[in-house]
C-alpha cells in the first residue's frame, strides 16, 4: 500500500478528512463513533478496522497513507508524540517493518 | 517590481517543537542553532511579506477535489488548527496575511496554466506553526501561504514546480508592488514516511544527495535526477514535500539565476521521524545574473 493506492471516495477518507477539521466533529467522532461512521457510510470492513484500530487493514482499504498515523492520534491522543507514545506505538505495531534507523 | 530579498527550504516535522528533547542533545543543538540562525538572517533581510508553499496535508483540500498550488487570500491567519494544537506544542498565534499579493499570484499562476486554488480559511498545522516560530517568533512579518499537493497522485512533478517557481519570479517582479520586499520560503522534508512502513526510518543518503545537490547549483541536473520515483522511494508519505523545495529553486533561478543553496544544518533525526534540515540562497549576492523584471 502507499500514496499510489489510496481509494479517493473512500467513506473513511471523508470521515478523516472532516474529523481532523472541525472540533465539533471530532467530539462526535469520540463520544458515538458507531453513528458518527454509520452517517459517513462506512462499510463493514472499514468500521470493523476502525473498533479494531487495524491501522494496516485500513490502508488496505484505501485510507490515504498521510491518515494512517492520524487514526492513531484520533484513538491516542496527539500530545508528545515521540517513538514510544501510545499513538506511535500503536501505529508501528499494526504497520510498520523498520526499527528506527538512518540509511 | 518588487524584490527577492531572501529564500530558503526548511523542514517542518512537528517533531521539532513538540518532542525534540526526544532526540540526541548534538541534534538538538544542531537544529535549534541552525533554524534560529536562518530566523535571524531572514528578519535581516527585512521582508514586508513572507510567500510560502508547503504540503496541505491534505487538511484544506480533500482528496476527491485536489490541485496543485492553493493560495491563501486571507488578511489574517490564525494557527495551529485546534486538533493539531498539543502534536505541534505550538501556542495559539496570529499572522497577518496579505490578500493583495496573494490575488497577484492566484491570478499569476492561474493565468499561466498552473492548476491553481485559493482558500480564505486554511487551516494551518506543523506546515507552517513550525517554521514561523523559528523564523518569526513575534509573527510580525505577513505570510501568504501557498498549499500544494505533495501526496496524493498525481503530484505535481518536480519539473512542474519549478517552472511554478519561475512563474512565481516573475509575478514577484512584474506584479507586486514597487519596492515591496518578498521572502520565500519551501518547506517539508526531508526523507520520511508518515503512513507508511519507514516511519520510523530517516534515509540520510537520500537526503544528504538532495542537499549535495541544491549545492551545485544546477536546477537542471536536479531535475533530471530527483524524480517522483526517487523522492517516493525515499519515503513514500513525506519525501515529496520537498517539491516545495523545488519551487523555492524555481523562484532563486527567476530571480537572481542559477545559484548554489547554502545547507545551515542537517541532522538525520530518528527520534523526530524526519530527516531535517534548512537551506538558503544569497539572492543578494553580487554575481547573480540579472533579475526578472520585466
Amino acid at each position: 500500500m502507499g500514496i499510489a493506492d489510496t481509494k479517493r471516495e473512500l467513506p473513511s477518507n471523508r470521515m478523516v478528512f472532516d474529523v481532523r477539521r472541525d472540533p465539533a466533529k471530532y467530539t462526535d467522532f469520540a463520544e458515538r463513533f458507531e453513528d458518527f461512521m454509520e452517517e459517513y457510510g462506512l462499510s463493514e470492513p472499514e468500521r470493523q478496522a476502525f473498533r479494531d484500530l487495524d491501522i494496516k487493514r485500513l490502508g488496505e482499504l484505501g485510507v490515504h497513507p498521510y491518515f494512517l498515523p492520524q487514526v492513531s492520534r484520533l484513538f491516542h491522543g496527539g500530545a508528545y508524540n515521540h517513538n514510544n507514545s501510545p499513538s506511535a506505538k500503536a501505529y508501528g505495531k499494526s504497520v510498520v517493518e523498520g526499527k528506527g534507523r538512518t540509511r | 517590481m518588487a524584490d527577492l530579498v531572501f529564500a530558503t527550504g526548511l523542514s517542518h516535522a512537528p517533531g521539532l517543537t513538540g518532542w525534540l528533547d526526544q532526540a540526541p542533545e548534538h541534534e538538538q543543538k544542531s537544529l535549534v542553532d541552525g533554524f534560529t540562525r536562518l530566523g535571524d538572517m531572514l528578519r535581516a533581510s527585512k521582508p514586508d511579506v513572507i510567500i510560502g508553499a508547503a504540503n496541505d496535508h491534505v487538511l484544506n483540500m480533500p482528496i476527491h477535489d485536489m490541485h496543485d498550488f492553493c493560495v491563501g487570500t486571507a488578511d489574517r491567519w490564525e494557527g495551529p488548527a485546534e486538533w493539531f494544537r498539543d502534536w505541534v506544542n505550538v501556542k495559539p498565534y496570529s499572522v497577518k496575511g496579505n490578500a493583495a499579493v496573494a490575488r497577484s499570484l492566484y491570478d499569476g499562476l492561474s493565468s499561466r496554466g498552473f492548476d491553481t486554488t485559493s482558500k480564505s480559511d486554511l487551516l494551518f498545522d506543523d506546515n507552517w506553526s513550525v517554521p514561523l516560530l523559528y523564523l518569526t517568533p513575534d509573527y510580525d512579518i505577513p505570510l501568504v501561504p501557498i498549499h500544494m499537493n505533495c501526496v496524493v497522485p498525481p503530484v505535481p512533478a518536480p519539473t512542474r514546480c519549478f517552472e511554478a517557481g519561475k512563474a512565481i519570479a516573475e509575478i514577484i517582479a512584474n506584479d507586486l508592488p514597487a519596492g515591496l520586499r518578498v521572502a520565500f520560503m519551501g518547506t517539508g522534508g526531508l526523507s520520511h514516511d508518515p503512513g507508511g512502513p519507514k516511519y520510523f526510518d530517516v534515509d540520510e543518503e537520500f537526503d544528504r544527495w538532495f542537499l549535495a545537490k541544491l549545492e551545485a547549483g544546477d536546477p537542471q541536473q536536479m531535475l533530471r535526477e530527483c524524480t517522483m520515483e526517487k523522492m517516493v522511494a525515499a519515503g513514500d508519505g513525506g519525501t515529496s514535500e520537498l517539491i516545495a523545495w523545488i519551487v523555492a529553486m524555481g523562484v532563486v533561478d527567476g530571480a537572481a539565476g542559477s545559484l548554489p543553496a547554502q545547507t545551515i544544518c542537517y541532522e538525520p533525526a530518528v527520534a523526530l521521524r524526519c530527516g531535517m534540515g534548512c537551506v538558503y540562497w544569497d539572492v543578494t549576492t553580487a554575481d547573480a545574473k540579472e533579475p526578472a523584471h520585466a
